[in-house]
């Protein structure tokens, strides 16, 4: 079979590459909707613990905010997709791509919380002395000083966190949904030719990493040159 | 002195602290009480270690005191239910390290805090803080950022940030302490027309040259106590405890 016939095969037969758009689509879907949950949760987390961290205050939130880090960040992403699908929402109705917007969700922010932690913990006490001499509370400071310098100084690390995450949707497939991987999978199973349609899935994978890869440098870039 | 019979701007009566871990407690503050009032420029000098930077704190309460009560404008500010947030507005401080917002331009490190928590408009905020430039002889570096001043112009800026507020006592916490030689001079200089406009100040310092020049009372804090206040010309020359002759003799 000629390389032309194989391409046929897989992709324009039967419209076979609509596996992959609508795959994409979902891969993409549950990938933004996931970062943006993830940086919700993982706000929320690095907030109360580094609150607790710097004044002592909030012993239980912050004992529940480890045990949620380190849960999350000590089981396998496929595992707890599998809970939250077959455990957590086993008796209610619900579409499966919320199911993956949440775990996906909540496993990104336990990551995304330690980043912001890191961020927060790197910016000098003294921040927080200038804006309490000043008459700033605690949150306040937080707020106008230390985490735009924070989110700055993280930014690699975030989009980093980002392009994993967008891999790691690859495992949606476990539950039965069609993302990217699943469609190619599904091409590869009705054309018993995996060559094509899982290299292209491939490739399609690397160029929005090489996308997500170049916003985040560009964002890096515009936020150097709005301070020195 | 007939500063006796005017209430204290400041008040400060049994304060002591300690550093504590589960070992041991290190006492750095021993049962201090001394009065500050409007119009006083009171230097703080002694020997490193001796317990001055932390004091300074304690009167904001960027260090917790572990006894002790501190009035502020006739109020507690050690009590339970106290907002300190509002009281910290009236007190401004400057620091060893500057403590610059990086992020912000010199203008926002300047009106940031009358804009959020005096609530007054960008516009009074912007007049009120290109008087104060003007003041430091920094009017043209309105638009720069921290990193792009010497050590000198962010210590200028700090204290112009710290006016803005409009507070009613200066706290300088080893302002010169960071700084290259030939700018310690044009930080003094500010400090010295700050006292001249009747600013209340209370400064940690080593520059003692200053001290005697610019000062009304000098204290000398040594061994976690108050040892010894007085006048700047009897500080110098009729140093009655032996720790102060022992450190003013090393001075020369």
């Amino acid at each position: 079979m000629s390389l032309k016939e194989n391409l046929y095969l897989n992709f324009i037969k039967e419209d076979r590459y609509m596996y992959l758009v609508s795959g994409l689509g979902n891969t993409l879907l549950i990938t933004i909707v996931a970062v943006v949950v993830g940086i919700l949760v993982g706000f929320l987390l690095a907030y109360i613990r580094t609150t607790h961290d710097k004044t002592g205050k909030w012993k239980v939130a912050n004992l529940f905010a480890q045990l949620y880090i380190t849960v999350i960040r000590g089981t396998p992403m496929v595992l707890q997709l599998l809970i939250v699908y077959f455990v957590i929402f086993a008796s209610v109705n619900v579409p499966k791509i919320i199911v993956a917007f949440i775990a996906f969700g909540l496993n990104s922010g336990a990551y995304v919380a330690e980043i912001i932690r890191a961020g927060i913990m790197s910016i000098d006490q003294g921040q927080f002395e200038a804006g309490a001499s000043l008459g700033f509370s605690y949150t306040q400071s937080m707020l106008y000083f230390i985490l735009p310098q924070a989110i700055k100084n993280v930014l690699p690390a975030l989009g980093n966190e980002m392009i994993v995450l967008l891999k790691e949707t690859s495992v949606a497939g476990y539950i039965a949904m069609n993302d990217l991987t699943r469609g190619a999978d599904i091409i590869r199973s009705q054309t018993y030719s995996a060559f094509a349609p899982l290299l292209m899935a491939a490739a399609i994978y690397l160029f929005f990493v090489l996308i997500f890869d170049s916003l985040v440098k560009k964002l890096e870039r515009n936020l150097k040159n709005s301070d020195h | 002195m007939t500063t006796d019979q005017k209430t204290p701007l400041i008040e400060v009566k049994h304060l002591s602290k300690a550093f504590s871990n589960s070992r041991h407690d290190l006492e750095v503050l021993t049962d201090i009480n001394v009065n500050f009032y409007e119009g006083d420029v009171a230097f703080i000098v002694g020997p490193s270690g001796a317990g001055k930077s932390t004091f300074l704190r304690c009167l904001n309460r960027l260090e917790e005191a572990t006894a002790g009560e501190i009035y502020f404008e006739g109020e507690n500010i050690l009590g339970n239910k106290v907002d300190i947030d509002r009281h910290r507005q009236k007190m401004g401080m400057v620091f060893q390290q500057f403590n610059l917002f990086p992020h912000l331009s010199v203008m926002s490190n300047l009106t940031i805090g009358p804009i959020k928590l005096q609530g007054i408009s960008k516009e009074e905020a912007e007049e009120r803080a290109n008087k104060l430039l003007k003041r430091v002889k920094l009017e043209d570096r309105a638009n720069s950022f921290p990193n792009q001043l010497s050590g000198g112009q962010k210590q200028r800026i700090a204290i112009a940030r710290s006016l803005c507020m409009e507070p009613d006592v200066m706290l300088f916490d080893e302002p010169t302490s960071a700084l290259d030689p030939e700018m310690v001079g044009e930080v003094l200089e500010v400090m010295r027309e700050l006292a001249e406009d009747k600013m209340t100040m209370i400064v940690v310092t080593h520059e003692m040259a200053f001290a005697r020049e610019v000062a009304n009372r000098i204290l000398f804090m040594a061994d976690r106590q108050i040892l010894e206040e007085n006048d700047p010309v009897n500080f110098f020359e009729n140093p009655k405890n032996e720790r102060l002759r022992a450190f003013l003799d090393k001075m020369i």
